[in-house]
């Protein structure tokens, strides 16, 4: 099988559309792993000592949301690009979301930081990988105003 | 805009249809609406030159500045 940019596109879309899913069934599976976590696993290493059953619950179910939306406007920007609608403002729109869901997913783990220290990586890592997609946003929205220039140039 | 396209008043002058002079100037019926509409973000020279030989007129007389302040 020859591999080319159709066939990854269709392989991108399909592992969102996993991740979606796995995500969904991972939200019903919450209460039990976060006991798990509660009673053994992990470091421990915190301001606020005790149980982190409630703050890593709440934590994760915010973040999942946060995943969840991503996930779709992904999926959706991916069928844009399929269908070869890729400078479109609509896509701006998508990218500009999925950036603020990452923005907003590291404040949940900031805040549980103060349980456990090691929740500020991935608030860190939340919060990078929102600044990025700003950018490819801010990229983005450049390229559409060039795609209408060419489109409108008679 | 303040860059504004008088095509359509020439082609009334001129007599002349949307379709036959997107065919003779050799551009698509919808790329000349959005010329005519005023939509267009740039003309290029070759296309101004095909519509100035097509309808016997200057630059000018298709393109106009108005002070919009």
């Amino acid at each position: 099988m020859k591999w080319n940019s159709l066939r990854s596109l269709q392989l991108s879309i399909l592992l969102v559309r996993v991740l979606f899913v796995l995500i969904l069934i991972l939200m019903c599976c919450v209460p039990v792993m976060v006991h798990w976590y509660d009673l053994d696993g992990g470091s421990r290493v915190g301001l606020v000592q005790g149980s982190v059953y409630w703050p890593l619950c709440i934590c994760l179910y915010l973040t999942a949301v946060c995943g969840e939306v991503c996930l779709f406007r992904l999926g959706k920007l991916l069928q844009n690009i399929r269908a070869e609608h890729v400078f479109i403002p609509e896509n701006c729109t998508h990218l500009r979301i999925i950036s603020w869901c990452c923005l907003l997913a590291s404040i949940p783990f900031g805040i549980f930081g103060i349980w456990r220290f090691l929740s500020f990586v991935v608030a860190l890592a939340a919060l990078f990988f929102g600044i990025i997609l700003r950018v490819v946003k801010n990229v983005f929205e450049a390229a559409v105003s060039l795609q209408e220039e060419n489109d409108y140039t008679i | 805009m303040p860059i504004v396209v008088n095509l359509d008043v020439m082609m009334a002058k001129r007599k002349i249809s949307s379709g036959e002079l997107a065919e003779r100037i050799g551009i698509t019926p919808a790329n000349l609406s959005i010329l005519k509409t005023g939509k267009a973000k740039a003309i290029r020279f070759s296309t101004l030159e095909r519509l100035c030989e097509e309808l016997s007129c200057q630059p000018g007389d298709l393109l106009e500045y108005r002070d919009e302040a």
